[in-house]
This record gives structure tokens, sequence and C-alpha cells, in this order.
């Protein structure tokens, strides 16, 4: 990777500045296009109050403020009712419309003269014919139970379980199609007999139902922070896990890919870091019972069966989570049936992977190249042209190995999905199965899974529904895997096979310190979790007096066995052969019993949710390994044949008990409220503590829009404000960490294994949760005829009572202990928009923008205002800081270094003496900046043409540094293969950027560089076949689309990604070194009639 | 209405039912870790005691920082670092640096004051009179166990840093005011505990036997540890009369004697009978190393569960990297894989050994090496010395700890035994006692004994001093005892590194002065007892 082309980019400041100037054009658009629909209305403006008025007054009213005159019969006004009107300011046509709104009359407008009509005379003209047609969503799949309806009388239908609706209408009337969580469409009917109509989704439709944690609410009557994911980024793209979806879809979630291993689960946090001991990631919740603690992951949930994903951001959302509430709550609700006849979907997609971008190790000659300065750099003399005698042959001969070539390989992506869906008014069923394989881009990963969901609702009476939803999950990560570290480290000229065609051990002997890269693939390895999931729910209506009165019971119950085996034996450098069968099971149940009550005096409305809830969740696992087998042939099938066999096992339990209440008050829907209140018991905390927590949040809301003098604004469709305070936790402590305990170990005497114990954890009893305490202020806004939706949220959170280890004195005979003492703040702005740039008949053109900005800081670590440097933590800068020298460039030949840093040779970095002592000390070390993003954004740009869709998505994370371990391979160097990007000084070049081949780091320097990075993420072209072609072949809906992920990244890192992590030999985990992937896929949704 | 009032009836009950969760639903017990609580018998005593040699072996085989061994050997007078040092060590030769941040200086004192806390625990527990699971004698010789162990990290922590915080009970709290003990009572509880252990530990039995008189493996403690303990610690504390009625006390035992006939695992192989005490498989007193006193036993986690408790650095730091050689393969007679961290001083190479001293002899210090690789074209050959190699290729170096396993030549860890204590210093001990008591002839006829052993030439009285006999160590014991530890504790580090090793090419030994005869107290220790003051040592 060379800079030159990653700076196609732009320079990271400018990319703000593009995302600004789309909005602005985006937003002058539209202006262009309200004012034309000004324009061709009447200029003049009218103020119109009138309570129960007759008719003719109000047009004697209208004509004295406009000028128009109105014609009309004495005997039109003898069915006319009188009108309650209050509108200032408004057009002429607003005016009318309202006033003849349930009036048996029309008008019409000509000149200055308004035309009179008696409605029923104009129906009586026309020919009544019968309509039929389907009604599709967005993807071209069928949608029941839309709203068809003829527009301005009482005549409405819906559509059934496959989309098709009929209806009876005069030919010169207008239908209506209306459907929740969709825009309505009008369509005049033309004297068609078949209308097919495909419904867009509204953004934010206040309509829209949102799940908020134990229930729903209409979107405008949510008073929190609630985001849900747009619908697009959960169909159509080739994930395996729905987090990897989300990855600057969401303003204030900030995923990041670590690694992209098959099957790894993206870190995740929701509105910054605001625990340092503790986990960072939101609490998942599926269809009401938790996934999180309860031993499972999102991989266990097939990302096709996902209906809807919220995420519950302030403190007055989450508070309801109590102790689990302070990282975010994501809520996922699947698929679920309609009653009619069955729908049958498949949908599936295969493509193709490979490595997005290659870090490519130096070239044969450059290889050899560096060699030579190696030695001479370090003031050796050269024997040889390769570091290694078993290099030389092939050396001798030419003969050269790609090793990255030999390592790698054509990855390949394929998900299959299949459900069935229907039901009857009182049982409706959802289906569905899948297989998803994926294939790595580095030799031996894989990662496969089957999953298998059936949810069912029964309504047994009328008063009493039960239903459950359950899903079996077998996610498989088998295989032993190539070493790409080790592929980049060796030399073009070593050997890659012995001659029995094995592979060799050393491919550098004697170089000892890399093996074969290829070694892993003589392992067995198998790695697999299920997880299978029964959650079940009865939910009672009662009537009479207690009529708004539900009880529902849910039950969840999860068993999670997963299995981990290994073998490695002689082919893979384990000359003893050495097995290890693990298998762990844990099982977790929730029980959740919930009352809700609703009842609406006049304009008031009060909803009352309460909660008594348990959980528990108990793990149990047991490792069986061995070394010392007669040969391979067993692999890990027989680990009683082994010589020396060791096992452990563990075991723990986990409980939390809670009770939790919330009421919603509304006035008229213009005045909103949400108190709650949790109370959490969990078993984690000290025996010192009651164990429970109370967590009490409130939260108002005001929809401004629906007060009259907004109420009829062209602008403004949509405006709501909304603000939340609340206290929420984290249950931080780990199992078992209030509690003293000792430890076994073992010793030989005589040469067999003892027992014995040591002390081992220093316990403290009076340990409870870290609280946050939050401030959420919002607006909803929806203007120019909803062409512009969008929110804007900004937040503070403060956590205090923070889990940090507090440092003992060691004479004590332990160096720390668990205690709640640090502070953390968080701040941040969130804005989300969508806009409608172009709409047009069969062109149209929508953006979806997110951006995110947080602040972070320590406000205090244990309370005795000072940094802790060991830790990285400064009071008042961000969690996770890079701390170190500023590099300054690189000490050139003829400078002298014996002051600032003695010892220092030409080829040395050069670093700042940042407190201007004179000499560099690690008190010269400075705070670089963070880890974490400074902001994140998004934005998606879809474009509709007749069957053709188009979106592109561009994902940028900014203002982050990260160390860049392969900048400096220490005293490796010399032995090993280095990327060609990552130059090194020589005398004769006077590089000032990289170091020369000798410098060994001694300073321990990290290397940070700024990893910000921009890419284009998801770009997805899809084609809906039409109707009618469709019809003859009996099919209900086809769509086909390619898609093609992480295309391209604009970035200043070198390396193999700024997002991923990398190992180094020696720390950390290389099978993590797995490269950013880039993918296409083809794939196709059917559904059957 | 019938249908409701059942509904709400077994709703009621649904809701009691988990309205009366019991406490103990969210009370925690831990299924897989012991607590204190639990280990109040027999075999939890036993087990606990277990678990102080276990964390003695933490301590010697520590791998974290590689350089760990170079800490007790470079800068004094006997080694120094090389080019391939790690880096824990560097303060240790360069003294400017060493501070009260030294990473070497806080390990050691963390892990004796674990090893105290560990130690306590069991003494409480076993000295508390209600409890009454054991018999009294069954006490005792829990009790003397833990005593020794005791003593010997605060005999350490006396000899490193010099007055210290004394804690005799475990804590059950967090605890942050402590102050340094004066010497005395720290040396008074040294001498009660060990006093206590010498009469308390089992006897060990005559010749070979896999278990000492009380039936327990020979290698756990017995009372000679305690008596040779108790001689050094009394040399240290100036009681030299009370150090050699110790140390006699050891060699009239009669349990004992010096290894002075080939033996052992190697009896028939290359070698001398010195050096076959030091082949892995002699080194036990019940594989026939009749010097042993105390060994602490590692075995191959390939064959032995937990054989060992971390990757000990000893055979890395000390032997030559002579893989580095072209041509040189890594084999068993030469020690398997080591990468010589440190390098023995001149002084120790070309001044020390008199000729025909059987512990300079080259089955115990490696001076030539040949090309080994039967495919190379100069195989046989002397490798030459060029360069660097004679400074950490192929420098000479000492055998006592090469180790090599077929099955894992890269060989991070080490396994060979950790002989603590053998006969051999316990006439080095009274020599020591016996000169600082100007009883110069006795000491002539003490040192004398090693010496006709190792077939050098026999001193005689007028040669007597305690540079004398701090030299005799170094040919007897080097390799194996803590040089710095030795030298500190007479008061001789500054002098003899100084005198006798202070220009090395590679790193010399720079900045080191009287203050130095003390470690500092960790600093991050003084920051952290933040509710008394702990005194820092002079100078740091």
């Amino acid at each position: 990777m060379k800079i030159s082309t990653f700076n196609i980019g732009m320079p990271k400041l400018c990319i703000p500045q593009k995302l600004l100037l789309v909005v602005k054009i985006t937003v002058l658009l539209f202006f262009v296009a309200v004012m034309h629909v000004s324009a061709s209305s009447y200029a003049q403006n009218i103020n119109l109050s009138a309570t129960n008025a007759p008719l003719k007054k109000l047009f004697k009213e209208i004509r004295k403020q406009s000028g128009y005159n109105f014609i009309y019969t004495e005997g039109m006004m003898k069915d006319t009712r009188p009108v309650n009107i209050h509108v200032s300011n408004a057009s002429i046509d607003v005016i009318l419309d309202k006033v003849f709104h349930d009036q048996p009359l029309s008008y019409t407008i000509s000149n200055n003269t308004i035309v009179i009509k008696e409605k029923d005379n104009q129906q009586t003209s026309n020919a009544i014919i019968t309509i039929t047609g389907t009604v599709k969503d967005e993807k071209g799949e069928p949608l029941p139970g839309v709203t068809v309806a003829v527009e301005g009388i009482a005549n409405a239908t819906s559509t059934d379980y496959n989309g098709k609706y009929t209806i009876k209408a005069d030919g010169k009337q207008t239908l209506v199609f209306s459907f929740i969580g969709y825009k309505t469409v009008k369509r005049p009917i033309n004297n068609e007999s078949l209308i097919n109509i495909s419904l867009e989704p509204a953004a934010r439709d206040l309509t829209e139902v949102v799940v908020v944690g134990y229930g729903t609410q209409k979107r405008s009557d949510i008073t929190g922070a609630v985001a849900s994911v747009p619908k697009s980024r959960l169909s159509e793209l080739p994930v395996t896990n729905v987090l990897q979806a989300l990855e600057g879809a969401v303003a204030g979630v900030t995923i990041t890919n670590t690694s992209s291993v098959p099957g790894a689960v993206p870190g995740s946090i929701v509105r910054g870091q605001n625990s340092i001991s503790a986990g960072t990631g939101p609490y998942v919740v599926v269809d009401g019972i938790p996934l999180s603690k309860t031993g499972g992951s999102l991989n266990d949930i097939n990302p096709n069966d996902i209906a809807s994903m919220e995420i519950l951001k302030d403190a007055s959302a989450v508070a309801i989570y109590g102790t689990n509430g302070s990282n975010g709550v994501i809520l996922i609700t699947t698929k679920r049936g309609n009653s009619g006849k069955p729908v049958i979907r498949y949908s599936g997609y295969a493509g193709i992977e490979n490595l997005a971008h290659i870090l490519e190790p130096r070239d044969p000659a450059s290889f050899i190249q560096k060699y030579a300065d190696y030695l001479s750099q370090t003031g050796q003399t050269q024997t040889s042209p390769v570091p290694n005698s078993s290099e030389l042959p092939n050396y001798k001969a030419g003969k050269t190995i790609d090793w990255v070539k030999e390592a790698t390989q054509q990855g390949v992506m394929q998900d299959h999905n299949l459900s069935v869906s229907g039901g009857s008014p009182d049982v409706k069923y959802f289906i569905s199965g899948d297989y998803m394989k994926q294939k790595g881009v580095v030799k031996g990963y894989q990662y496969n899974r089957v999953s298998i969901r059936s949810n069912l609702d029964v309504n047994v009476t009328n008063f009493l529904t039960v239903g459950m939803s359950s899903f079996l999950s077998n996610n498989n990560y088998d295989g032993g895997r190539a070493n790409l570290l080790f592929a980049t480290a060796m030399s073009p000229y070593g050997n890659l096979y012995n001659a029995d065609g094995t592979y060799t051990i050393y491919p550098m002997a004697p170089e000892l310190l890399y093996t074969n890269p290829l070694l892993g693939l003589t392992t067995d390895q198998v790695n697999r979790s299920v997880n299978l999931n029964g959650n079940g729910y009865a939910e009672i209506k009662f009537g009479g007096v207690l009529k708004g009165l539900k009880y529902r019971v849910n039950a969840g119950y999860t068993y999670l066995p997963t299995r981990v085996d290994s073998y490695s034996g002689r082919l893979a450098n384990t000359p003893l052969g050495s097995a290890s069968a693990a298998s762990s099971e844990t099982t977790a149940y929730t029980i959740e019993n919930l009352l809700y009550y609703n009842r609406d005096i006049g304009k008031h409305h009060f909803d009352f949710t309460g909660l008594y809830s348990a959980q528990r969740r108990r793990y149990f696992t047991s490792t069986a390994s061995a070394t010392g087998f007669v040969n391979d042939e067993l692999s890990f099938n027989n680990i009683g044949a082994g010589a020396t066999q060791t096992s452990s096992s563990y075991s723990d339990r986990y409980a939390l008990n809670s009770q939790m209440a919330r009421v919603n008050y509304s006035y008229n829907s213009r005045y909103l409220f949400t108190v709650t209140a949790r109370r959490d018991g969990s078993s984690v905390f000290g025996a010192n503590t009651t164990k429970y927590g109370v967590f009490p949040s409130a939260a108002l809301g005001w929809n401004i829009s629906q007060e009259n003098f907004l109420k009829d604004s062209k602008i403004v469709n949509n405006l709501k404000l909304r603000a939340s305070y609340g206290k929420t936790g984290n249950e931080a402590v780990g199992i078992y960490q209030t509690i003293t305990t000792d430890g076994a170990v073992r010793s030989p005497f005589n040469g067999v294994s003892t027992i014995g114990v040591q002390a081992s954890n220093l316990g403290n009893a009076n340990l409870h949760w870290e609280t946050t305490v939050g401030t959420n202020l919002g607006a909803d806004f929806s203007l120019f005829n909803s062409r512009i939706n969008g929110s804007v949220d900004a937040y503070k959170t403060r956590t205090y009572g923070l889990l940090l280890q507090r440092g003992l004195p060691l004479i004590t005979g332990y160096s720390k202990v668990w205690d709640n003492i640090g502070k953390v703040a968080n701040k941040g702005i969130e804005v989300t928009l969508g806009t409608k740039n172009i709409d047009g008949r069969d062109f149209r053109w929508e953006s979806n923008i997110v951006y995110a900005i947080n602040r972070n800081k320590i406000v205090d670590l244990y309370g005795d205002g000072k940094d802790d440097i060991g830790n990285r933590w400064f009071i008042g800068k961000p969690i996770s800081v890079i701390y170190d020298y500023k590099m300054t460039g690189v000490w050139q030949t003829g400078e002298d270094a014996s002051k600032q840093d003695p010892g220092a040779k030409p080829g040395d970095l050069k670093f700042a003496d940042t407190n201007g002592d004179g000499k560099i000390t690690a008190d010269d070390r400075v705070i670089q900046g963070q880890t974490t993003p400074k902001w994140t954004g998004g934005i998606t740009n879809t474009f509709h043409y007749k069957q053709f869709n188009l979106s592109i998505f561009i994902q940028t994370a900014q203002g982050m540094l990260k160390n860049n371990a392969d900048l400096n391979y220490a005293d490796e160097s010399g032995r090993r293969n280095t990327p060609a990007a990552i130059e090194y000084w020589t005398p004769s070049n006077g590089n000032n950027s990289f170091q020369s081949l000798s410098y060994t780091n001694t300073r321990g320097y990290g290397y940070p560089r700024d990893a910000s990075y921009t890419r284009i993420k998801d770009v997805t072209f899809s084609y809906v076949v039409p109707q009618v072609l469709l019809d003859k072949a009996h099919i209900n809906g086809l769509t086909f689309y390619v898609s093609g992920r992480n295309l391209h990244t604009f970035t200043k890192w070198i390396g193999w990604d700024p997002e991923n992590n990398y190992s180094t030999r020696g720390s950390g985990d290389w099978t993590n070194n797995y490269p950013t992937t880039r993918t296409f896929v083809f794939g196709a949704n059917i559904s059957l009639k | 209405m019938k249908k409701y009032s059942m509904i709400v009836a077994s709703v009621s009950v649904l809701i009691i039912a988990f309205a009366s969760c019991k406490k103990s639903y969210l009370a925690e017990k831990p299924y897989s870790s012991y607590t204190p609580l639990t280990l109040n018998d027999s075999l939890g005593f036993e087990a606990a005691a277990v678990g102080l040699y276990n964390y003695e072996s933490t301590i010697l085989t520590y791998s974290s920082a590689q350089g760990w061994p170079s800490v007790w050997q470079v800068g004094t007078d006997v080694a120094n670092a090389t080019a391939n040092q790690q880096g824990i060590e560097v303060p240790y030769y360069n003294y400017s640096l060493l501070t009260s941040q030294d990473p070497a200086a806080t390990y050691i004192w963390g892990k004796y004051y674990a090893l105290i806390n560990n130690a306590n625990i069991i003494i409480k527990a076993v000295e508390d009179p209600s409890n009454t699971k054991l018999t009294a004698k069954g006490k005792n010789m829990i009790d003397a166990e833990a005593k020794f162990f005791r003593a010997y990290a605060y005999n350490s922590l006396a000899t490193l840093f010099g007055k210290v915080p004394l804690v005799t009970a475990p804590l059950a709290a967090p605890k942050t005011d402590f102050v340094r003990a004066p010497l005395d009572q720290v040396n008074n509880l040294i001498i009660s505990d060990l006093t206590f252990a010498s009469a308390n530990l089992s006897d060990l039995n005559a010749g070979t036997a896999k278990l000492n008189v009380q039936g327990k493996p020979v290698d756990r403690a017995n009372k000679y540890m305690a008596m040779q303990l108790l001689a050094e610690a009394y040399l240290r504390m100036g009681k030299n009369d009370l150090a050699e009625q110790q140390a006699q006390v050891v060699i009239s035992s009669g349990k004992f004697s010096l290894i002075s006939s080939r033996y052992g695992v190697r009896a028939s192989g290359a070698g001398d009978y010195y050096s076959d005490m030091f082949v892995y498989g002699n080194q036990r007193r019940s594989q026939g190393n009749s010097e042993a006193i105390w060994v602490i036993e590692q075995e191959n986690p390939s064959s032995v569960v937990g054989g060992n408790t971390d990757a000990a650095q000893q055979r890395r730091v000390w032997g030559a990297a002579y893989y580095n050689i072209s041509g040189m393969v890594l084999c068993d007679s030469l020690g398997g894989r080591s990468i010589a961290r440190l390098r023995l001083s001149n002084w120790v190479l070309y001044g020390l050994y008199p000729t025909g001293d059987l512990r300079n002899s080259q089955y115990s210090i490696k001076r030539r090496y040949y090309i080994n690789n039967p495919t190379a074209a100069n195989y046989g050959q002397q490798v030459p010395f060029t360069g660097p190699d004679t400074l950490y290729k192929i420098c000479p170096s000492i055998t006592k700890w090469g180790a090599f396993d077929p099955n894992d030549t890269f060989g991070y860890a080490m396994i060979k035994d950790f002989m603590m204590m053998r006969l051999g210093e316990t006439y080095l001990l009274l020599a020591e006692a016996q000169v600082k008591q100007s009883k110069t002839a006795e000491a002539a006829n003490t040192i004398n004994v090693l010496r006709t052993r190792a077939k050098a030439p026999l001193v005689t009285a007028s040669q007597m001093t305690l540079d004398f006999v701090l030299d005799e160590r170094a040919r007897e014991l080097i390799g194996e005892e803590n040089r710095r530890m030795t030298l500190m504790r007479t008061g001789t580090l500054v002098d003899r590194a100084l005198r006798l090793n202070s220009n090395d090419a590679q790193h010399p030994t720079a900045g080191l002065a009287a203050k130095n005869l003390l470690l500092p107290i960790p600093l991050s220790e003084i920051q952290l007892n933040k509710d008394a003051v702990l005194e820092q040592n002079p100078g740091y």
C-alpha cells in the first residue's frame, strides 16, 4: 500500500464538508420544488376562525379576504354541515379543503371563481368498475393488510396474504393505498381494472410502531432516543452478523470490525465508552428475551429473520433495563406470520470474496537488498546473499515463493433462506430455515451456520393469546487455519515443502522463530456452538371494568452447548502429538410477568407497564487433553490414548431478579410524559450490599406540529421535541469478584504432581453496579411535504462508581482489589437525516445521512485526582488514548544526537523533547489522541428508476489513532520479510519517516498513526421483475440484485486495513490476522403464490 | 366472569410464585474455587503447604521478563549482561538507572510478601485453638513448614531491603498503613520461626529414600533446611558463633555427604563427578545426590501434569547462543538452545580457578565449540573466535543449567530441578562463620574439604579472609547461588564488583555506590500505602 494510492481520498477534514455540501444541495432542491408548488397556487393567504359556522357565512368571509367569488345554488346548501375552523395565514386550497371536508359538495376553481357542485351528481355520472391488483413493498414482496380505499368515500378493503385486493369504484375516482410504516399512495383509476402498486417505506412515518422494550409505541409518542435500523440495512447485504450491516448506518452506534475472520462478531459501542473494566457492548434482547447474558451471541440470529431492530440510547429508553442498560440496548424483533394463505419465500445469494487490500511483502530483489542493508546497518559482514542456509539452493536456482498467495485463496460466500408464513385469523405462523456458508480468503478459515426459526401466534379465545418464538442455530467455525502472520514473514526463498511433499516445519531453517504458515492446515480443529432457544408467551386481555388491562407472561429457555476440539501432530511441529476436547453447556431461563393497562379519558391517555422478572444462567465447561500419542492417526478421537492427561472444568451461576414500572401519559397526542423505574437485584453484587439497585427516569415530549399554529403548516409536517433524564446501571462486576477465593495449583514431588492451593482473589463484598446518569435533548422533524425527515439528539452522561482494580500495597499479599471508584463522562450529538432529493414518477433519488460525534473523558479514577499512567488513563482525557513519545523524524547522518538522545545512531527514530529538559525520557511521552473515532458517519444514496434500484452506502470513521505494529519488527527486521510499503532508512536515502533496519525500539514506541478511513461499504443494484411477467409464471414477486461490499477504502493508514487489529509474533492471537475482504454477491428474492 | 376470576386467580398465583423469590436466589457460591473457609482439615493444610513450594518455584521460573535470572548476577563480580540482554537487568549494571520504580525490585518484593501472606494464612488457621481437626503434632508439622517459608521470605527481604514491614497475620480487608519494622524485630521473627521449624520439621532417612521420616516426599521441608537458612541468617545478623553452630549440626548430622564419585543417569558418559550433580535426573537426594538439602523439582509438563510453574529462563540466560553459528545444530551435549543474556566475567573465566580445579573442567564450563552439523564442510573443526562470537554466541559458559528436550528443541522453558541448598554451601557458610570469628585454621580445614573434592590445591589458614571465602563461593556455586544477595548480605557488593569486574567490553558496571547494598523500596508501595509513611532506603 503506497501512500500515494491512498491519497485519492479527500483529506479527512474535507469529508464533512462534502457531506455538508450534499445536504445543502438537497435542501436547495427542495426549496425550488416547494416554491414551484406555491407559485402555482394563489398567492393570497387567509385567516379563518369560526365555530359551528354555516357554510354560506364562511364563503362570505373567504370572499372578503381573497376576492374569490363562489357560484352555487341555495338547494346545494340544505345538506351541508356547520364548520369548525381555526386557520391562520393559510392558502386558499388549504382553507377550501378544510371547509369542504365531509360536505356533500365538491368545488373547482376557475380564474377567481369557485364553482360548487354536488358530489352525488358527479359519481352517478360515471360507471362503477371492479378493480383488482397486487400491492407490494419496495422489494417486490407482497404486502398483506394494506388498506385500499376510494378517495373521498367510505369504501375500503384490504389486501390479502398475497397482497391482492378487489374493490369497486368509479373509473374516474382515485384509490388510496395506506399501510402502517409505508408511504400512502394515491392512484387515479383512469378506468383501469388492474392496478398494481408498490409501497415505499416511510422513513419516519409517525404511525410507525416502534419496539421500545416490554412493549411498543407509536413513533410519534416516543419520548426517548430510540433509533430504528433502516429496513434497507436488513436485507440484500452479504453479512453474517447483523451488526456488520449497522456500521455507519445508525447514529450513535459505533461498530468496529476488529477482525474479519469468518464468524467474528464486530465490536459495538452505543454513545461512547462509559465503563473502563466492563464490556462496552449493548444489551441485546430478541423478541423480548435477553440474548446477552444467556451465553448467546448475535451470530445466533439469522439476519434474514429480523423484521425490525431498534436501538435504545438515552437514559429514559434504557432505564427499563436497569443494571444492564447503560451501554444501550438493542431490541430485535423477528418476523411473524399474517393471516391468509401461505406465502413461501426464498431469498439467497452467492458470491466471491477476495482480500480487499494486500500489504505486499517485499519481492525477492528487494528482500535480498534489505538483508544486505540489514547486515551493513548492524555492522555485520555478509557471507551469504540470504539470511539462512536453507534458502541458498532456491536463491541459486532462482526459485521463489509468493507466500501470501500460498496462504490465501478465493473466498466463497453463500446464503439460502426459505420461509413460509401465513395462518388464519386465529393461528399465524412463520417458519424459516437458513444455510449460510463462508469459505475464507485465508486457507482453512470457514464459517457456516444452519438456523431454523418457528414463530407462532394463537388466539385461543377472544381474551387469550399464546405463542412462541423458537430458534436453533448451529455455528460452525471448524478448520485448521493457515497463519497469515507467518506467511508475511517468510523469505521468498524459503522452502514450502519437504522432499516427501509434506510441509516443512521451518521454511527458513535454521531460523526457528517462524514456522511454516501452512502447518495449521495439518491440524484438526472443531469449533461449534449451538443455540437452542424456546420462548413462549401467553397474553390475557381483560374486559368489563378491567377493560384496558392485559397480563402477559414471557418465558424463555436457552440451551447452548459448544464444542472445541483440536489435534496437532507431527506434521504441525508437535512431535508428541497433542489433543484436546472441550465442551461447555450454558442453560439460561428468563421469566417475565407483565401487566399492561391503558385507558383514554377524553384527551388524556394513560399507559402503564409493570414487570416482575427472574433470570438465571448456569454454565459448565470441561476440557480433556493429552499429549504423547503413538502416532497421529486418532486425532482427538481417543484422548485416552495419550500419555499425559490433563483435564479441567469450571462452573458458575448468575441470577437477576427485577421489577419495573413505566407510565406513559399523553394529552391530546401533544404533550407526552414517560416515567419509569426499575429495581434490579443481581447475584454478582457483593454480599455486604442489598444486591438491589433502583434506576428511575423521566422524559417529556412535545408534538409541536400538533399545535394549532403549526397544524396546517406546509413546511413543517411534523416536529417533536424530546427531553429525558434518568439513571441506568452497568452490572460490570464479573461473577464471583466479590468473594475471596483460593486457586488450585500443582507442584511435583518425586515426579508426582501434587495439588496445592494458594490465595488468589481478594474479594470485595461491597461491590455494586456502575451508575450512569444521563440527559438527552432531541427533536424529530419532517419538513417540506416530508421530503426531509430526521432527528437530532444531544446527550450528556456521567458514569460513577466505575469498577476499577485499585492497586494495593503488595505488602498485603495482593496487588489489587476491585472497587467502585472512577467517574467517566460522555457527551455527543447525533443527526439522522432522510431526504427525498428527486421524487419523480419514474426516477427517484433518496439520501439517508447519519452523523454522530462523541466526546468521552475520564473525570476521576481513584479519588485522588491522579492519572494512572500504567494503564494509560488520564483524567480529563478519553478512556482509550495513545500516550507515547512524539516521533519527529529520523536521526540523519551528521546530526548530533548526543545531547538529546545519547546513544542514538543515524537511522534511529527521533523524538520530541516535549518537556524541554534536553533529554528524551519517559516523561516526554504525551497524549497524542484517542483510539475511538471522534466522529462517525454514513450516507446512503438510493436511486430508483422504474424497476431498477441502486443503493450506495459510504461509511466513515474519523479522528482516531491506532498503533501500527507493521511499522516495527525491531530485532526481527533482518530475520523476516517485511512489507514493501514499510520503507527503511539508509544513509543514502535519508528517509525521515522510517527507521533503519538496526533500530530495535528500546523505548517501546508504539508507532501510533492516523487510522481514519472512509469506505465505500456497500453498493447494491437490484431489479424488481414487473408483475405482468410474473403472473404468467405464478410467481408473486421476484427481485434480483448484485451487491458489493468494502469496494474501496480511503485512508492514510499503511497496513492491511485501519479497522482490523493485527497481532505481532509472540503477542495476541495470530488467528485474528485476517484482512478485510471485498465481497461480490448475486442474489434473488422470490415469493410464491 | 367465572372464567376471568379463574384467570385472575392463576395469574396471582404466578406472580406470588415469583414474588416469593428466595434471598438465596441471588446468593453467590463459587463452584470452582476454594475459599479460605473450606481449607481447615489436614488435606486442606497439606494442599496449602504445597502451594508455598509452588509459589517459591514461580519466583525462580518467572519468564515475563526473560532477563530475570541476570538481575542477580550481572554487575556483580561474576557476570555481565551481553548484547542479548532483555531489559530488566539493565539497572543492575548501570546502577544510575536503579530507581524506586525498578521492576525487578518491585517484583521480588511483591512475590515474597505474597509468599508471606500464604504462609500467614496457614499459620493463623493451624494455630487456631478451636480447630480440632488436627492433632497437636500434625499442627506443628504444618506450622513448621509455613514458618520455614515465612522466615525464608523475610530473610530474603531483609537482605535485599533492610527494614521491612512485618506482617504476621493474614489480612481480611485492604490495609494501607504499613510501616517498616526495626531490623531486630524482623530478625527475631526469622530466628523464632526457624528455631520452631528446625525443631518440628521432619528429619531425613539415610540414603536415597523417597520419603522423609514423617513419610512425606523427601523434597518437602526438612529440619536441615531450617538450620542452613538459620546459619545464613545469623551470618547476616553478625551472630557468627550461632551460624557456625547451625552449619556444624547440618554437616555432622551424617545425612549428607559431598559427591566424590560418578553416579546416576550419566555415570558412564563423558563428564566428572562434580558435573554429574547438575545433570537432570541426578539432582535430587532420591536420585543419589547425597549433597542435596533442598531441591525444588521440575518435571516436563508433557509427561507430568503441572510439572513446571512457568518457563524458567536459566538455561537461556546462562548458556551460549551457539545455535547462531553456521554449522552448529542444537544438541543434548551442548545443553540445548540458549541465548546468552549474560556472560561470565573475565575474572571468573581467566582468574578464578587454579589449575586442575574440577569445577572448571570442560564439563562444567564449556569454553570451546566444534562444528557439529555433519553436512557442514568444516564438520568437526573448532569454531573460531571472531567478532561478537565470544561475547555471546560461543562465550564460555557454565553447563549447570544445560537441558535439552528433543521434542521441544526451541525450548522456551528449561526443565531442570533447582538445587536451593546443598552441603557444598554448608561448608562455605561454616567457613564464613569461622573466618568472621578469626578461626582461620578451622576455616582452612573447612575450605579444604571442598578443595579436596574439587582436586584443587589446598589452602592454609593465612589465606583465610572473607574475600577468599567469597571467591571460593564463586568457584563452588557459580550459577547456583544468588550472587547479588551473597554480596549484599556480606556488604561486599560495591568493593568486589568494582574491583573485580567493572570494565566489561559490552556493558561495563557504572554508578555502583554504597546505597546499592540495599534495593529501593518500590515507589508504588510507598504511594499505595497512603495512610502511613513507608520510609525509602537512603539514596533512592
